[in-house]
C-alpha cells in the first residue's frame, strides 16, 4: 500500500470536520473522493500533504509514519482550485520551478520540461507569462509543475472548479490520459458525480466527517444514498 | 503550515505597541505628579487646571473644527471633481499632475500658503497692482486669523488631491459607471444617478479613510505653527508649548493636554476600527 | 472646449505652488509690491555646496536619516506583518497597529522624549531615526497586510509541497512576487520620514539639523529665498518618484 492514512480527527472550534476519518491508496490509483463544499475534504488533504496538522491519526506513506514531517519532505504535492501560477515566471519556469529546487543539471530540467510542455498540449508556450494564458492552459501548467517533480502522491482539489463546462470536459479527459501515462497515484476531490466517474479509478464519499470508500465503481452506483440512481433516472426519463 | 509566532510579534509588541504604551504611561504618571521635576506625590490638581481652563476646550474645539471644515470642503470638492471628470484622472496629464500636491510636505505648504496669503504675500501684492487696495495694511488678515483659514486652506490643497484620487479610483472599481447606467434605465436623471447612487457608494467606501484624515488635521502641527495664533491655537501646537515653557510647572499640564487628545483620538480609531470589523 | 481650458488652467494651479517656490529660490529683494523679485540671483542654490551652515549638510542628512530608517523598517514590517496577518487574531493585530499611527507623532514624542533623554539618545541622528522608526513600522505592518493574503498564503504551500524550504520560499517566489510592495513601502516610509518635522524637532532637541527643519529656521529668520529653496529641495525626491512611479508616493493604503 502506498499511502495509509488511520483515523484522522480535525476540530475546528466546536466543530468535528474530520471523525476518525481513514483511506488507503494503491499505487497508480487515483482516487475520486466526493462531497459536499464544507464536508473536510479540503482539510483531509492538507493534512496528508503536511499543510496542517491533524489533532490525532496518522498517515503513512510506503509503511513509512510521515505524520511529523513537514510538507516540503513529503515527496506529495498539493494543487488547488486555482492554478496559482507564480506571476513572476513564464510557463517554462514554472514548470521547471521543483527541479530549480532541487538543483538539477540543466540539461535535464529542459529535456524534462519539454516533455511536460508536449503532453500537456502547451508547446509554443513555453516564453508565455501567466497572464497571457487561458484558463485552461493555466491549469494544465500547474499540472506540469506538480507532475516535474515526480511526486509519490498528487493531490487535487477541484482542479476544474473554475473552468467553464467545455474546457472541464477536456480537462477531465486529458487528467485521465496524463495520470495514466506518467503512472500518478493520487487523490481526486470533486463535487461532481460524473467528474468523480471520469476521473477516478475508484470513488469515496465524504460525509459526517467520515469517508466511506467503494471498492468498485458499481458499488458507488448501486448505493442508493449517493444519489447516482435518482440522476440517472433523470436523464433516462428525458430520453 | 505551522506559523511560528513568537519572533515576529514579540518584535511587533516591541516597535508598535510598547513605545505607545511607555509613552502614555509615562505621561500619566507626569501629569499625576507621581513623577517629574518638583513632583510631590499624587494629585488631580494639574487634570483640574487643565479640564476647568475655558482655553483648553477652546483649543480642542478649535482643533476639531479645523478638521471638520477641511475635510468636509476637500471631500466636497474632490467628489464634485471626481463624478464631473470621471475618467481624466485615471488618464492623461491631469492622471498625474493630480498627485504632485502630494508631494509637497505640510511645513513647505504652510510657508506657501504664507507667501501667498499674508498681507505682505502674493495675493496682497497682486491686488495693490490691480488697484484693489493702496497698502498692505487694507489686505485681510487670511494667515495668523481668528477662523485659521491658512490652517484650512494648507490641508485643503492636500487633502482635496488624496481624495480626489481616491475617489477616481473607487469610481473605477466599484463599477460606479455601470451602475449609473444602471440607474438611468431605472429612470433616473444624470443628477439623480449622481446624488443617489455614485455618492453614496463612493462616500461608503471612503468613510473609513475620511475620519482617519480627519484625525490627522486635528493632530496637525506643522501648518498651525506657521499660520496659527496665539489666540486660537491647536492641540498639538499648545501641548508642545506647554512642554517647551522656561516654567516647569507647566509640564504636568503638557502631558494632561497630551492624554486628553490621545484618548479622543485612540477611541475614535478603535470605534473606527471595530465598526469595520462588525462589518467584516 | 470650455472643458479642455479648464483642465489645463487646473494643471496649471496644481503646478502653481512649485513654480513660485521655484521662482522665490532664484530671488533676492522682494520688496512690496513687486510681484516678482527685484533681482535673480543663483546665490541661494550656490549656498548649498557651503560647508559651514551650508543646505549641503542637511540634504545628506535627511537622505541618510530617511534611507537609514526605511529600509529596515520596509524589511521588518515585510516580515512581521506575515505573522500578524496569518493570525488567528489578524483584526486585533491591526487595530493596535492602527493606534500609533493615528495619534500625532508629535504628540508621541513629547510622551517619548524623556526615555529618549535618559537613554542619551535625544540630540542624536540615531534618537531620531529610532523615534520615526515608531511611527513608520506600524504603518509598514499595515500596509503589507494586505500583501499577505490567502493566495500568498496558498502560494507558499504550494512551494512547500513542491519540496521547497522556507528560505527558498522567501527568494524564490515571495521576494520577486512582492518586489513593487516592497519597492512602493520602502517609498512611502522614506517620504513619511522625509517630510517628518514635530518629532524630528522635539526628539532631535533642534540639534539634527534635516531639511524641514532648515525650512522652519529660515522662516524663523524671515529668510524667504533660503525657506523656498530648501522647500524645493525637500519637494524634488517625491516629484522625482512620481515621475517614476505615482503609487510610490500615494498608494492607496493606510490612508496619508
Amino acid at each position: 500500500m502506498l499511502l495509509h492514512a488511520v483515523d484522522i480527527t480535525k476540530r475546528y472550534g466546536r466543530e468535528d470536520v474530520l471523525r476518525a476519518a481513514g483511506l488507503h491508496l494503491q499505487s497508480g490509483e487515483m482516487l475520486s473522493i466526493l462531497g459536499r463544499s464544507g464536508s473536510g475534504k479540503t482539510t483531509l488533504l492538507k493534512i496528508l500533504a503536511g499543510l496542517e496538522a491533524p489533532d490525532s491519526g496518522q498517515v503513512f506513506l510506503e509503511g513509512r509514519d510521515i505524520s511529523g514531517l513537514p510538507p516540503n519532505l513529503r515527496g506529495i504535492v498539493y494543487l488547488y482550485q486555482e492554478p496559482l501560477l507564480f506571476p513572476h515566471l513564464n510557463v517554462f519556469e514554472n514548470i521547471a520551478f521543483g527541479l530549480r529546487l532541487r538543483h538539477l543539471p540543466r540539461q535535464d530540467v529542459n529535456a524534462r520540461v519539454t516533455q511536460l510542455l508536449d503532453n500537456l498540449e502547451l508547446p509554443g508556450h513555453a516564453g508565455k507569462m501567466p497572464h497571457q494564458l487561458s484558463g485552461g492552459q493555466r491549469q494544465r501548467v500547474a499540472f506540469g509543475r506538480a507532475l516535474a517533480v515526480q511526486p509519490k502522491v498528487l493531490l487535487l482539489d477541484e482542479p476544474f472548479g473554475a473552468l467553464d463546462a467545455e474546457t472541464r470536459a477536456s480537462m477531465q479527459v486529458l487528467l485521465q490520459q496524463i495520470t495514466r501515462q506518467y503512472g500518478i497515484t493520487g487523490i481526486f476531490v470533486t463535487h461532481g458525480i460524473k467528474e468523480a466517474i471520469v476521473v477516478g479509478s475508484r470513488i469515496a464519499l465524504m460525509r459526517d466527517g467520515g469517508l466511506k470508500a467503494y471498492e468498485t465503481i458499481q458499488a458507488f452506483i448501486d448505493d442508493p444514498t449517493t444519489g447516482v440512481r435518482d440522476e440517472m433516472d433523470f436523464w433516462k426519463g428525458l430520453s | 503550515m505551522a506559523i511560528k509566532p513568537s519572533l515576529p510579534l514579540a518584535l511587533f509588541l516591541a516597535l508598535a505597541v510598547l513605545p505607545l504604551l511607555l509613552g502614555l504611561g509615562y505621561a500619566l504618571a507626569y501629569s499625576l505628579g507621581i513623577i517629574g521635576y518638583g513632583a510631590e506625590g499624587l494629585t488631580l490638581a494639574h487634570w483640574r487646571a487643565v479640564l476647568g481652563s475655558a482655553y483648553f476646550w477652546r483649543t480642542l474645539a478649535f482643533s476639531f473644527y479645523i478638521a471638520l471644515v477641511t475635510i468636509s470642503l476637500a471631500v466636497g470638492v474632490a467628489m464634485a471633481l471626481a463624478v464631473a471628470w470621471p475618467r481624466a484622472f485615471r488618464r492623461g496629464s491631469l492622471s498625474l499632475f493630480i498627485y504632485f500636491p502630494l508631494a509637497i510636505p505640510a511645513i513647505v505648504m504652510a510657508f506657501f500658503i504664507f507667501q501667498l496669503l499674508s498681507g505682505g504675500g502674493l495675493v496682497s501684492r497682486l491686488s495693490w497692482q490691480a488697484g484693489l487696495i493702496s497698502g498692505l495694511e487694507q489686505f485681510p488678515g487670511l494667515v495668523n486669523d481668528r477662523w485659521g483659514i491658512g490652517i484650512i486652506l494648507a490641508h485643503f490643497l492636500m487633502a482635496a488631491p488624496f481624495f480626489t484620487i481616491l475617489f477616481a479610483r473607487l469610481y473605477a472599481s466599484e463599477r460606479a459607471e455601470a451602475l449609473v447606467l444602471l440607474a438611468r434605465t431605472l429612470g433616473a436623471g444624470p443628477r439623480q444617478a449622481a446624488f443617489r447612487v455614485v455618492v453614496p457608494v463612493l462616500l461608503r467606501r471612503v468613510f473609513p479613510t475620511i475620519v482617519l484624515y480627519g484625525l490627522f488635521v486635528m493632530g496637525a502641527y506643522e501648518a498651525p505653527l506657521l499660520l496659527g495664533r496665539q489666540t486660537s491655537q491647536m492641540v498639538s501646537v499648545l501641548a508642545v508649548q506647554k512642554l517647551q515653557r522656561f516654567n516647569l510647572g507647566d509640564i504636568p499640564q503638557a502631558y494632561v493636554i497630551c492624554l486628553a487628545y490621545a484618548a479622543i483620538v485612540l477611541t475614535l480609531a478603535a470605534w473606527l476600527l471595530g465598526r469595520e470589523r462588525a462589518r467584516g | 472646449m470650455a472643458g479642455r481650458f479648464l483642465k489645463y488652467a487646473f494643471i496649471a494651479l496644481l503646478l502653481f505652488p512649485f513654480a513660485f517656490l521655484l521662482m522665490l529660490s532664484f530671488g533676492r529683494g522682494w520688496g512690496y509690491p513687486h510681484v516678482f523679485p527685484e533681482q535673480w540671483t543663483l546665490e541661494n542654490w550656490r549656498f548649498i555646496l557651503e560647508s559651514q551652515a551650508g543646505l549641503g549638510h542637511s540634504v545628506l542628512l535627511s537622505l541618510l536619516v530617511s534611507l537609514g530608517v526605511a529600509v529596515p523598517v520596509t524589511l521588518a514590517s515585510f516580515w512581521v506583518s506575515r505573522a500578524v496577518s496569518y493570525s488567528p487574531y489578524r483584526r486585533r493585530w491591526l487595530v493596535l497597529a492602527y493606534l500609533p499611527y493615528v495619534l500625532a507623532p508629535v504628540v508621541l514624542a513629547a510622551c517619548l522624549q524623556a526615555f529618549f533623554f535618559r537613554g542619551g539618545l535625544s540630540g542624536k541622528v540615531w534618537g531620531v531615526m529610532a523615534a520615526q522608526l515608531f511611527i513608520t513600522f506600524p504603518y509598514g505592518v499595515i500596509f503589507f497586510s494586505g500583501f499577505w493574503n490567502r493566495r500568498m498564503q496558498a502560494m507558499e504551500q504550494l512551494v512547500a509541497t513542491l519540496g521547497g524550504s522556507r528560505a527558498q520560499a522567501y527568494i524564490r517566489v515571495l521576494i520577486p512576487v512582492a518586489r513593487e510592495a516592497l519597492m512602493t513601502c520602502f517609498f512611502q516610509i522614506f517620504l513619511i520620514s522625509w517630510f517628518e518635522y514635530g518629532l524630528t524637532t522635539l526628539i532631535g532637541v533642534g540639534k539634527v539639523q534635516t531639511l524641514t527643519l532648515k525650512v522652519f529656521q529660515y522662516v524663523n529668520e524671515a529668510n524667504i529665498f533660503l525657506a523656498a529653496l530648501a522647500g524645493c529641495l525637500l519637494v524634488l525626491p517625491p516629484v522625482v518618484l512620481l515621475w517614476l512611479n505615482r503609487r510610490y508616493v500615494f498608494s492607496g493604503a493606510g490612508g496619508r
